[in-house]
C-alpha cells in the first residue's frame, strides 16, 4: 500500500517527524483517547511524538505504552478554555524545538496550534474529525478544515457535518478521507456464562450525553422484559446523567433489570462482551444541529466478540453498523421499534449468531493496524503534497 | 351507566358483554379520529381482547406501523385498535409503549382478566368501586353511582379535604366506596382473585446537581415540545390553541402556528369587571403570530347563568375558580374547533410558581440562621417595607415546616379557618388529617432542595386533582378535547432530570422562558408578575353570584344538612359584600362545593 516513503527534505535518514496533538490521552477513558493512543502506537513509518494534557496516573501509562509522550501539566482549577489554550500555547512552543513535518491534530481544538506551527515551521497539517465537537463549535471546525491539508473522518456523517460548517462559514475544507475507527481483536472471544438463564443485553459508553439512548433503552426495556422476563440491561460506563436514569429506571419500574456498573477496567469490560447475547446503543441525533455519534467505537468492539448490535439509524452508526447484516439498526426515538429488535435478537439464536460472526468478520477487517496503515497511506500523501507544493 | 356519559362522548355507544364472565365493559365516543369506523369497545380478530378506551393516545400512527410490521391487521383507523393489539403483544407493559392521555379498560377473555391503565399524569379519570370481588369502574363518579345508587353518601372527611385543598385529593373521592386509580396506575382484575394495582410510571425523582450546557438543553427541549405539538395537531378534526396571554400558552400557540400546515386559530377569554384583563396580551402575540384569533367574553350576567351550570356538573365538586373562563372559551370555540391545545402542566413541570423560589429561600434562611437571629432580623424586615417581597414572605411564614408552609400559601391558610365554619357535621373530625394525608403523598424531603420536593407534590397531587381535573371536566361539558402540549413523556422526564437551580433561574420556568421566540410576548410593565390565571371572583360574589351565594344560605344542601354553619358563613358573605375585605378564597369553594352538593342530592340549580 505504501510505496515510498519520502525522506524529509535535506535531511537524512529516519523516519518523518510525526507531532501528534491532542486534547484526550489515555489513561483517561474515552473514544478520542483509545483513537489517539492506538494510532500514535501503531504509525510505523513515523517517528511519532504524542503532545497531551497531564493527567492522574499518566506517568505510568506512558513509560509502558511505547511512545514518546509530552504532557502538559495546567495550574489546578483553570476552566476549560484556558486549559486548552495552554496546550495549544505548548504545542507550539514544543514543535519550535521538535521540528516536525507533519502534524496530525486529534480535535479541533488543537488546530489552532496546527495552523500557527504550519505557518512557523512548514509543517503540513492533517486535522481529524469526529462529530461532537463539529456541531459544538462549526466554526472552529471549518477553520480546522480549511487549514488542513487533509482531513480524516470516522464516518460519512461526520464528512456531512465538515462540508455543512465549512459552507456555513465560507471556507473550503481540504481533501476529506472517511477512515472508521479500529478495535482489537481478542483472540478468545467465547461466549461466556456465569449467569445461566440471564439474557444480558450490554451498553458500553460513558453516560454524558442524552443522544446515547440510555433513556431510550430504559423506555424500551419494560416492553422487552413483557417477552423476554428473564433479560437484563447492563450499563457499563458512568457520567454525570446517571443518577437521573438510575432515577428514570425506578420510575419506570424496570430497575430490578437494570444494572448500572460505572466505569470497569477493561478485563471486566470485555468478560461483559462475551457475557452478553447483544450489544445496544441506539443514539440519536441530539436537538438544534449538535452533532451525534460520529461512528461509535462499541459497535465494532461488539463485533470483536461476535456480538450482534442494536444501534440508531442514524449519524454514524450507519457507517459502523450494516442493517441486517451485523445488527439491527432502528428508528432510535421508537422505543417499540427499538424493543423488537432486541427481542428479535434475543429469541433468534441463529440470527443474533448470524450477524455476530458477520461483525466479527468486520472487526477483523478493522483492527488497529488496518486503520493504522490507512492513516499513515492520508499522512504520506499530505507530506507527498509538502513536497511538491 | 353510558347515558350519563353522554357528553363526554356524544357521537357513539357501545356495550360489550362476556356470557361467561359477566364481565362487560361499554364506552361513549367522542369522535375524533377515524370519525365512522371508530366504534368501541372494540375487539381483537377473533374477539378474545376487547378494548374501551377514553382519551387519546397521540403516537398511534407510529405504534400502527410497527404492529402491522409485525403482522397485525387493522380494520379501523383510530387508536382503540391499537390498543388491542398493543397488549397482544406486550400484554400489561403495552402502556409504556403509550404516548398520550388515557385511561381504558382491557377485557382478555382467554386469561379472563380485567386490565384498566390511566396515564402518566392523571390527564383522563377512572372512578373504581369494589364489593364482594366484583368491580365497578367508569370514567365518571356520576354514572358509577347511577348503578350502585346506595353509595351516593358524602364523606366528611373528604368534604373537609375539599374545603382546605378546594378540590378533592385522590385517589379517594367524595364518596366513601369509591376511589381513583392514580395517575400511572394500572390495575388487573381476576374473579376470585380481586384487584392487584401498580404504578407503572412516575416521574423522575433523584436528580443530582449537574452542570447541563444550556444550549443544548433548550435545544433537546424544543425538540421534544415540537414533537408533543406536533403529535397532538394530529385530528381529523380543526385544531385550535387557548392562548392566555401567559408564557406556556404563548409558547403553545407559537410552536403550533410553526407545525400547523393551516392558519392557526387561537381563543382567549376575558372579563368584563375586575381590572385584570390578558386578553390584549393574548392578542398582540396572536397579532405576531398571524392567527385566526377569537376573543370570548365572560361578561356578569353570563357569569350567573353559567356558575351554577358548570359548577355542579364537574363530577366532583371543584373550586378552583379558572373552571368558568375555561368552560367559557371551550363552549365558545367548540363550533370552531374540536380540539384544542393549552399550557396546563408547565408550571408544576417546570417550575413556574413562584412560591417554589421563595420557600426554597426562605428553607435556606431558616437552615442557616439560629433561631433568636431569625427572631430578630424577621422584626427588622417586618419593620423594612422596602425589602422585597420574598424575603418578608419568607419571614412571615418561618417557623412552619415547609410543607405546612407550602399548604397555607397555595390554599390560602383555609385551614386555619376551618373551625367557625364547619357545622355539627364536620365538626368532630381531627383537624390534623388533612396535613398527614398530604405529608404522607409528598414522601420525605430527605434533605434536597424544598423546591424540588414541592414541585413533585405539586405534580402528583395539585395536576391531576385540581389542574387536570378542571380542563378535562370544563372542556368535556363541552364535548371539546383540550390536550394539554406540555404533558408529554419525554418533556417530563427531561424536566424531572434536571437541577432546581435550572429551573429556577431567573423568575422561574427558564427552559420554557428560553424557548420562547424572542419579541413574541409584550413585555409586562412593571416587570413579570404571574397574573396569568386571575380571575375576577370577589367582584363577581359581590355581583352576579350574590344572589346564588343567598339562595344557597337559604335552602342549600351544606347548610340544610349541617356540613357548614349558616350564620357564620352568612357574616362572612355579608363582610364581602359591604366591605372591601375579600374572602372569595373561602367563599368561592363554597359555592362551588354548595351547588355540586345540590345536584348530588338530586336537586337542579334554579
Amino acid at each position: 500500500m505504501v510505496a515510498s516513503r519520502p525522506e524529509p527534505g535535506g535531511r537524512s535518514g529516519g523516519r518523518p517527524r510525526l507531532l501528534l496533538l491532542t486534547p484526550d490521552y489515555p489513561p483517561s477513558p474515552g473514544g478520542i483517547q483509545v483513537v489517539s493512543h492506538r494510532l500514535a502506537a501503531a504509525l510505523a513509518g513515523f517517528e511519532t511524538t504524542v503532545l497531551a494534557p497531564a493527567s492522574a496516573g499518566a506517568a505510568e501509562f506512558d513509560a509502558h505504552s511505547g511512545v514518546r509522550t509530552l504532557r502538559v501539566a495546567s495550574p489546578g482549577a483553570l476552566p476549560g478554555p484556558a486549559r486548552i489554550g495552554l496546550l495549544n500555547a505548548a504545542a507550539l512552543a514544543r514543535a519550535s524545538m521538535l521540528r516536525p513535518q507533519l502534524t496530525l491534530s486529534m480535535h479541533i481544538v488543537m488546530s489552532p496550534a496546527a495552523a500557527a506551527i504550519a505557518r512557523a515551521t512548514g509543517a503540513r497539517a492533517v486535522q481529524y474529525f469526529h462529530a461532537e465537537e463539529i456541531g459544538a463549535r462549526p466554526r472552529l471546525a471549518a477553520f480546522a478544515a480549511s487549514n488542513a491539508t487533509a482531513s480524516i473522518v470516522v464516518s460519512e456523517y461526520t464528512a456531512g457535518l465538515v462540508r455543512e460548517a465549512s459552507a456555513r462559514h465560507g471556507k473550503q475544507p481540504g481533501t476529506l478521507h472517511v477512515i472508521g475507527n479500529g478495535t482489537d481483536v481478542p483472540e478468545d472471544h467465547a461466549p461466556f456464562s456465569d449467569e445461566p438463564g440471564r439474557a444480558t443485553i450490554l451498553t458500553v459508553g460513558r453516560i454524558e450525553e442524552r443522544y446515547k439512548g440510555h433513556d431510550a433503552m430504559l423506555r424500551a426495556l419494560p416492553l422487552v422484559l413483557a417477552k423476554v422476563p428473564e433479560a437484563q440491561w447492563v450499563v457499563v460506563g458512568d457520567g454525570s446523567l446517571r443518577p437521573s436514569l438510575e432515577a428514570l429506571a425506578k420510575g419506570l419500574g424496570v430497575d430490578h433489570a437494570v444494572r448500572f456498573l460505572g466505569a470497569v477496567s477493561d478485563e471486566e469490560r470485555n468478560l461483559w462482551l462475551r457475557r452478553a447475547r447483544l450489544v445496544a446503543m441506539p443514539s440519536r441525533l441530539p436537538a438544534g444541529g449538535f452533532a451525534g455519534e460520529g461512528f461509535g467505537i462499541v459497535y465494532l468492539e461488539a463485533g470483536a466478540y461476535g456480538k450482534p448490535v442494536v444501534a440508531g439509524n442514524v449519524g454514524g452508526a450507519l457507517d459502523a453498523v450494516s442493517d441486517g447484516e451485523t445488527g439491527l439498526l432502528v428508528d432510535p426515538t421508537d422505543p417499540l421499534a427499538l424493543a423488537e429488535a432486541i427481542v428479535r435478537l434475543l429469541r433468534d439464536s441463529e440470527l443474533a449468531g448470524r450477524l455476530g460472526a458477520n461483525g466479527r468478520a468486520n472487526a477483523l477487517a478493522h483492527t488497529w493496524p488496518h486503520v493504522a496503515e490507512r492513516v499513515e497511506a492520508v499522512l504520506l500523501g499530505a507530506l507527498d503534497r509538502s513536497k511538491t507544493g | 351507566m353510558c347515558q350519563t356519559l353522554r357528553h363526554r362522548g356524544p357521537d357513539d355507544e357501545g356495550i360489550h358483554a362476556d356470557a361467561v364472565s359477566g364481565v362487560s365493559i361499554g364506552a361513549r365516543r367522542l369522535a375524533i379520529m377515524d370519525i365512522a369506523g371508530g366504534h368501541q369497545p372494540l375487539s381483537n380478530e377473533n374477539g378474545t381482547v376487547w378494548a374501551a378506551f377514553n382519551g387519546e393516545i397521540y403516537n398511534h400512527p407510529t405504534l400502527r406501523e410497527d404492529l402491522r410490521r409485525r403482522g397485525h391487521v387493522f380494520q379501523t383507523h383510530g387508536d382503540t385498535e391499537v390498543l388491542v393489539h398493543l397488549y397482544e403483544e406486550y400484554g400489561e407493559a403495552m402502556v409504556h409503549a403509550l404516548e398520550g392521555m388515557f385511561t381504558f379498560a382491557i377485557w382478555d377473555q382467554r386469561a379472563q382478566r380485567l386490565l384498566l391503565a390511566r396515564d402518566r399524569f392523571g390527564e383522563k379519570p377512572l372512578f373504581l368501586h369494589e364489593e364482594n370481588g366484583e368491580l365497578l369502574f367508569a370514567s365518571e363518579l356520576t354514572s358509577l353511582l347511577e348503578v350502585r345508587p346506595r353509595l351516593r353518601e358524602l364523606d366528611p372527611a373528604a368534604i373537609d379535604a375539599f374545603f382546605v385543598f378546594a378540590y378533592v385529593p385522590g385517589p379517594g373521592t367524595v364518596v366513601p366506596g369509591v376511589r381513583q386509580l392514580p395517575p400511572g396506575c394500572l390495575l388487573s382484575w381476576e374473579r376470585g382473585r380481586g384487584c392487584e394495582e401498580r404504578a407503572w410510571w412516575s416521574p423522575p425523582e433523584r436528580p443530582v446537581p449537574r452542570r447541563d450546557e444550556l444550549r443544548s438543553l433548550i435545544a433537546e427541549a424544543k425538540e421534544l415540545l415540537s414533537e408533543a405539538v406536533r403529535t397532538r395537531l394530529v385530528a381529523d378534526v380543526p385544531v385550535g390553541v387557548f392562548l392566555s396571554g401567559g408564557v406556556d400558552s404563548t409558547l403553545v400557540a407559537a410552536v403550533a402556528a410553526q407545525e400547523s400546515s393551516t392558519r392557526l386559530r387561537t381563543f382567549t377569554v376575558g372579563y368584563d369587571v375586575g381590572g385584570v384583563n390578558e386578553t390584549e396580551r393574548a392578542r398582540i402575540v396572536a397579532d405576531r403570530l398571524g392567527s385566526e384569533h377569537h376573543e370570548v367574553t365572560l361578561t356578569q350576567p353570563e357569569v350567573a347563568e353559567r356558575a351554577p351550570l358548570v359548577l355542579s356538573r364537574m363530577d366532583q365538586p371543584l373550586g378552583d375558580r379558572a373552571a368558568l373562563p375555561l368552560h367559557a372559551v371551550s363552549e365558545f370555540a367548540r363550533p370552531r374547533v374540536t380540539v384544542a391545545l393549552g399550557g396546563e402542566g408547565a408550571d408544576e413541570l417546570f417550575g413556574g410558581y413562584p412560591r417554589y423560589r421563595w420557600l426554597e429561600r426562605a428553607r435556606r434562611v431558616q437552615a442557616a440562621l439560629p433561631g433568636p437571629a431569625l427572631g430578630s432580623l424577621g422584626w427588622m424586615l417586618r419593620r423594612a417595607a422596602g425589602l422585597p417581597r420574598a424575603a418578608r414572605a419568607s419571614m412571615r411564614l418561618a417557623p412552619t415546616p415547609v410543607l405546612e408552609r407550602n399548604l397555607d400559601w397555595v390554599t390560602a391558610e383555609r385551614r386555619h379557618r376551618r373551625a367557625p365554619l364547619y357545622g355539627p357535621r364536620l365538626a368532630a373530625l381531627d383537624d390534623t388529617r388533612v396535613i398527614s394525608d398530604l405529608a404522607s403523598c409528598a414522601g420525605e424531603l430527605n434533605g434536597g432542595p424544598a423546591a424540588r420536593w414541592l414541585m413533585r407534590l405539586d405534580q402528583r397531587h395539585y395536576l391531576p386533582d385540581d389542574v387536570l381535573v378542571k380542563t378535562d371536566r370544563a372542556s368535556m361539558l363541552v364535548s371539546l378535547e383540550l390536550r394539554s402540549v406540555f404533558l408529554h413523556a419525554g418533556l417530563a422526564e427531561l424536566a424531572g432530570s434536571l437541577d432546581t437551580a435550572v429551573h429556577l433561574a431567573g423568575s422561574g420556568k427558564a427552559l420554557v422562558h428560553a424557548m420562547l421566540p424572542e419579541g413574541l410576548l409584550p413585555e409586562r410593565r412593571g416587570g413579570y408578575r404571574k397574573t396569568a390565571f386571575r380571575v375576577p371572583a370577589a367582584e363577581w360574589l359581590r355581583g352576579p353570584l350574590a344572589p346564588t351565594m343567598q339562595e344557597q344560605l337559604a335552602h342549600g344542601t351544606l347548610y340544610e344538612e349541617g356540613w357548614f354553619d349558616r350564620a357564620a358563613v352568612g357574616r362572612l358573605v355579608q363582610e364581602h359584600a359591604a366591605t372591601g375585605a375579600d374572602h372569595s378564597d373561602q367563599l368561592w369553594p363554597l359555592l362551588a362545593l354548595g351547588l355540586w352538593a345540590d345536584r348530588f342530592h338530586g336537586r337542579e340549580p334554579a
